[in-house]
């Protein structure tokens, strides 16, 4: 809402510079969006009177004039070529600052001296208009002050209304509410007119359609001056407002909105046949509107209409037929209250927002087409001169009537956190235009009808106290009396997320819905599909991901684009599945999805609602390796990514996990493997397929990767004290030659199996090539025994020999010497 | 005597041989060719027993006199030389310090992830519990619940994802505030970080974003509680010296409501050019608010017995102003460059 604070002046006075006046605004009331500058910040506009006017003798395109400002002539170079000897006009002086900031000079243009400006409606502020210089009429006397007859500079705040404070919508809402601010008084000036026009009874109203229009009311002003515009005050308002100056009818319409927050539409009376009928739309009919589009209409919109068409969408936008036009001399003038919640369906069914279904579908207060019809037939009667009809037409079957709130001081002091006295509550709420009654610490206001917002006793005491000042709100903290904490999903997440930062990894979040070939280029398994977003931003975006891979792999292959080496990134976060409820259960879960409700479920119900959900969410945990990882350092090779890195992570999240292939088809087939701790199945952990890594634009790039349910991870096991001995251990080495096809982890783990003094099994080293036959490897383990006491020698060779003869029944493996 | 001539003059020799060793090696020569086991000196004491009483005194007496001052010698020398060696030792073993050390490379945590565990870790520390719910929600804890049923204005400014019917990507955090109070009575002390959805892309506004809301519903929760919880925690997120202040405000579920602005940590206000706070002095923070009675009522909670206050945040607008991030959309990009910084 902008509103031109010379405007905002004629209802309340204020001594306050602007920027006092905007944080008042905003601790008390509502955000200010901007504070614009209009015309004439600083300096002097006075009116004068043009002595000669011809062209520039050394520029085609400028003019110079002798205007008389008062006794005193002055030369000025113009670029307009309107003004004329005994023109009126306006003149800057040298020494002003336009709104832009720009201070005038004296200046020499093309050789003359030009002294100060002639300036058009637009460097004045008044409108948009910059085709020539402003025309004064006989009423303004050279050299006096133009600020004497309007405001030669404007500044205009912004203010960003809340939904719920319509009435703010207006200038008169506003000069109250800042009154109520500043506890100071308010006006609203009157105009006064006589009534002796063609009567409005000539037309008939009748509304059929009562539940979507409370109120309609209907005036007629006849005997137009037609083809004028509206004076010059009201036209600069309208622009300093934000809106355009149309012609004399439909300004006095928008002025008096703007002033009230109540739409008003003219019809020409002329055009209008038999009367106005507001009834819902007819099957298929069509409206061609002043936009100049044509729509078709449903049963639910509203149409005013006369008996032959429809003239308007009723609080959206008129037809082209029946509107009020330049050469309109009889008005039939609208002043309505549509239901906002209709206003808003069609305005969303059309897909058209107009300024007035804006403010229709916060709800307005019927009660203001009193006082809005009022103001816009005298100012019609003013300019372009009309005879107000004797009559007004007027449907208001149910009129609203104030209601009473109860305010309770104590429920007010409580909920607000400090004192508030009665008489100050008192006072505060009459300013905002209630009524009062007090009974001590008992309070009750009469509402007036435009604050449709103030129903309980709550919404008093919001307006008490921002109007007291939240500045007065002390800072207290409440005695919390339960222990705090992350719930042990929550810790290890966070366990989860720290551990992988450490390991150097960076923590990435990426987006949770993407392209279908998030899901097809993975080969997506079980073909369960995605859950779709039925309204994506475009249309390949609408799959909710089922695993964090995807979205990993895209945000690699970026970092390969951007020129990186590689990286290492982690994201922990949820995937989603569909999980559609039973035939039979759909009805519920549709019931369950709109009303909370959960009785179709029986006595079980509040346990097995989110089986009515329809989407399965899970965390997850997903880790992309790609190129290298760590770079070389002077003394260290390059780390690149690959299977047993990234499977290291894997046994540093979740110890005790096994390994087995059998992994995902987009992996690499024998380079991938499924991980399970005991029978669960924990997730996978595996390099690209290199088919994959193309489809994803990282082929060039090793890229290793594994996602986990982050429910079986153990980034911090819980401790226990194991007791140790201290006599020495002893450690012994043995190479073994097995098939090549032989699992050494397998082997490693069933050696570790066979117990006795063995207490620890080590791979180090795997090798195939030289003294090795073809088609096996050696395998070099390392052990340590260690006894109660001291081992002797012969102890350790006996179990040396216990392993070589378990490995060689077992895996056929040979010692090598 | 000629035995005892000769032990002087071994001495002597072997003296010399310690003093003119260079090496400890050197030494060690001289140690076993002057007292070693074939060393004439240790012959001449292994015959001591052949001589008669009277030259064994003697002979034994300057023999070990002499044995003794050689090893005095020995270890002497042995001490001055071995210093020399370990300290050319030490010298040769010596590296450039200015070489980098064995990488432990340093991770990182994502910027909206770490103002959310700073935030969750101060409530945590007042005693409030971390709750979290569905990101897909039901329309009507996303919505009705909270006071916005079906054709409510309120609806049309969340831009909302659908999916399934009657099925959203949640528009915010307050789907679980409800879904608390349903399933647990007061007190409740609690904050729901999480991540949002709105069908809303632009230079200022990412389609997805993350929001912490928190919920206290208690006996006697007055609006000074919330403001001197949410100045406490505004402290902790940006250092001691901030300040809030609360502007009137209009949310759907709270009732008064308000916007808490905390006051710019870097310049405090004072500069007019302040990149932080565009020279307002203030950062717009969060909306808050006292639970509505009617949103209480839904609940199955009392609002004559109990009120409570809510507020919301959006932790990477948080992050942009506290590590200076000037586009939102690079939260949701993956990209190293970005990330490797925090
Ligand atoms: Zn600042």
């Amino acid at each position: 809402m902008r509103v031109p604070l010379s405007w905002l002046r004629e209802y309340v006075d204020f001594e306050l510079g602007v920027e006092r006046l905007v944080e008042l605004f905003t601790l008390h009331s509502q955000e200010i969006d901007g504070v614009y500058r209009l015309g004439v910040t600083a300096g002097e506009v006075v009116v004068g009177e043009v002595v000669e006017f011809g062209p520039h003798p050394n520029a085609d395109r400028l003019s110079v004039a002798k205007v008389d400002l008062g006794g005193r002539e002055v030369q000025i170079v113009a670029g307009a070529p309107n003004p004329y000897p005994g023109a009126r006009v306006p003149v800057v002086l040298p020494g002003s600052v336009m709104a832009d900031g720009t201070k005038l000079k004296k200046a020499k243009l093309r050789g003359l001296e030009s002294y100060g400006m002639m300036m058009s409606e637009r460097e004045l502020g008044i409108s948009a208009d910059h085709g020539g210089i402003l025309l004064l009429d006989e009423t303004h006397e050279p050299g006096r002050p133009v600020a004497d007859y309007f405001p030669v500079g404007e500044t205009v705040i912004d203010i960003d209304v809340t939904p719920n404070r319509p009435d703010l919508w207006g200038m008169i809402g506003v000069a109250r509410e800042l009154a109520a601010i500043l506890r100071t008084e308010f006006r609203v000036p009157e105009i006064p007119y006589e009534a002796g026009g063609e009567p409005t009874g000539a037309f008939g109203l009748r509304v059929e359609a009562e539940d979507l229009c409370p109120r309609y009311d209907l005036r007629r002003v006849s005997g137009l001056a037609p083809g004028l515009e509206a004076p010059l005050w009201m036209r600069r308002r309208i622009h300093a407002a934000g809106m355009r100056p149309i012609n004399a009818v439909v300004d006095a319409t928008n002025y008096v909105m703007l002033e009230t927050g109540q739409p008003i539409h003219a019809f020409d009376a002329a055009k209008v046949h038999g009367g106005i009928v507001a009834r819902r739309g007819r099957p298929n009919e069509k409206i061609t509107l002043l936009d100049g589009t044509t729509r078709t209409l449903d049963g639910e919109m509203l149409v005013i209409a006369d008996e032959e068409r429809g003239l308007v969408i009723a609080g959206v936008m008129g037809a082209e037929d029946a509107e009020v036009s330049a050469g309109t001399t009889d008005a039939l003038i609208e002043v309505a209250n549509f239901a906002g919640d209709n206003i808003l369906r069609t305005s969303q069914r059309l897909g058209l927002r107009t300024d007035a279904s804006g403010r229709f579908e916060r709800g307005l207060d019927p009660n203001m087409a009193d006082l809005a019809m009022g103001r816009v037939v005298g100012l019609l009667a003013r300019n372009p001169g009309g005879d107000v009809a004797p009559d007004t037409l007027s449907h208001y079957p149910e009129p609203v009537q104030p209601w009473r709130v109860p305010l309770r001081l104590p429920r007010a002091e409580l909920l607000l956190g400090m004192p508030v006295g009665a008489e100050e509550a008192a006072s505060r709420l009459g300013a905002l235009g209630c009524e009062v009654e007090a009974d001590g610490q008992e309070l009750a206001a009469t509402v007036p009808t435009f604050r449709r917002d103030l129903r309980r006793e709550v919404d008093l005491v919001e307006e008490v106290g921002r109007l007291i000042g939240l500045d007065q709100v002390p800072e207290e903290l409440p005695g919390v009396p339960q222990p705090g904490g992350l719930t042990p999903d929550q810790q290890r997440r966070r366990l989860l997320r720290r551990l992988l930062a450490d390991l150097g990894l960076s923590e990435a979040i990426t987006y949770t819905f993407g392209p279908r070939r998030w899901t097809d280029d993975l080969n997506a398994q079980g073909g369960a599909g995605a859950v779709r977003i039925k309204n994506p931003l475009s249309a390949e975006n609408g799959n909710l991901r089922a695993s964090i891979l995807p979205g990993l792999l895209d945000a690699a292959a970026r970092n390969k684009t951007f020129g990186l080496r590689g990286g290492a990134i982690f994201e922990v976060g949820r995937v989603f599945a569909p999980d559609p409820p039973s035939r039979a259960l759909q009805g519920a879960a549709l019931k369950f999805r709109m009303t909370g409700s959960v009785d179709a479920l029986g006595p079980d119900a509040e346990p097995n609602k989110d089986s009515l959900m329809g989407v399965r969410e899970e965390e997850s945990v997903g880790v992309v390796l790609a190129g290298t990882i760590r770079p070389a350092g002077w003394n260290a090779p390059p780390v690149r990514a690959g299977f047993f890195e990234a499977k290291g992570l894997v046994e540093r999240l979740v110890p005790g996990a096994t390994f087995a292939p059998d992994a995902p088809s987009f992996l690499h087939p024998g380079r991938s493997a499924v991980v399970r701790v005991g029978e669960v199945k924990a997730g996978w952990v595996g390099e690209l397929h290199p088919e994959t890594a193309e489809k994803f634009g990282l082929d060039g790039w090793p890229v290793a990767a594994f996602e986990l349910d982050p429910g079986v991870c153990r980034p911090d096991v819980e401790p226990r004290f194991e007791p140790f001995v201290s006599v020495p251990a002893i450690a012994r080495d043995l190479a073994v030659v097995v098939e090549r096809a032989v699992p050494v982890g397998e082997m490693a783990a069933s050696v570790q199996g066979i117990g006795g003094l063995l207490a620890e099994v080590r791979v180090f080293d795997v090798y195939e090539g030289d003294q090795v036959p073809e088609g096996h490897k050696s395998v070099a383990l390392g052990f340590v025994f260690q006894g109660e006491r001291t081992l002797t020698d012969e102890e350790v060779d006996a179990e040396m020999a216990r392993i070589t003869a378990h490995l060689d029944e077992r895996f056929a493996g040979r010692v090598r010497s | 005597m000629a035995v005892n001539g000769r032990i002087e003059e071994l001495k002597n020799a072997a003296l010399s041989a310690v003093r003119g060793a260079e090496s400890t090696a050197a030494l060690e020569d001289a140690r076993v060719r002057y007292l070693g086991r074939s060393a004439e000196l240790t012959e001449i004491k292994k015959s001591i027993g052949t001589l008669s009483p009277d030259e064994r005194k003697e002979v034994g007496r300057s023999a070990n006199l002499a044995s003794r001052e050689i090893e005095g010698a020995l270890e002497a020398k042995t001490a001055q030389l071995s210093a020399g060696e370990r300290e050319e030792r030490l010298r040769a073993e010596a590296v450039d310090v200015t070489l980098p050390g064995v990488p432990h490379p340093r991770g990182n945590l994502h910027p909206s992830q770490r103002i959310i565990d700073e935030v969750v870790d101060f409530f945590v520390g007042l005693g409030y519990g971390v709750a979290e719910g569905p990101e897909a929600e039901t329309d009507y804890y996303n919505f009705t619940a909270l006071g916005i049923p079906p054709g409510h204005p309120a609806r049309t400014m969340q831009d909302t994802f659908f999916l399934d019917d009657g099925l959203v990507l949640r528009t915010h955090t307050s789907p679980v505030q409800v879904r608390t109070m349903l399933s647990q009575p007061p007190p409740v002390y609690v904050v729901c970080p999480g991540r949002t959805y709105r069908r809303d892309s632009d230079p200022t506004h990412t389609p997805m974003f993350h929001q912490i809301e928190g919920l206290a519903v208690d006996r006697g929760l007055t609006l000074g509680h919330l403001k001197g919880t949410l100045a406490a925690m505004a402290r902790h997120v940006f250092g001691d010296d901030v300040t809030v202040r609360l502007r009137p405000s209009y949310f759907q579920f709270t009732e008064p409501s308000v916007e808490l602005d905390v006051s710019c940590f870097r310049c405090g206000g004072s500069d007019p050019n302040c990149k932080v706070c565009k020279g307002a002095g203030w950062l717009e923070m969060l909306g808050a608010g006292m639970v509505d009675p009617g949103v209480l009522e839904e609940a199955g909670v009392d609002p004559e017995e109990y009120t409570g206050f809510a507020f919301g945040m959006g932790p990477d607008r948080m992050a942009m102003a506290k590590y200076g991030i000037p586009d939102l959309r690079l939260f949701f990009e993956g990209d190293l460059r970005f990330l490797r910084q925090f």
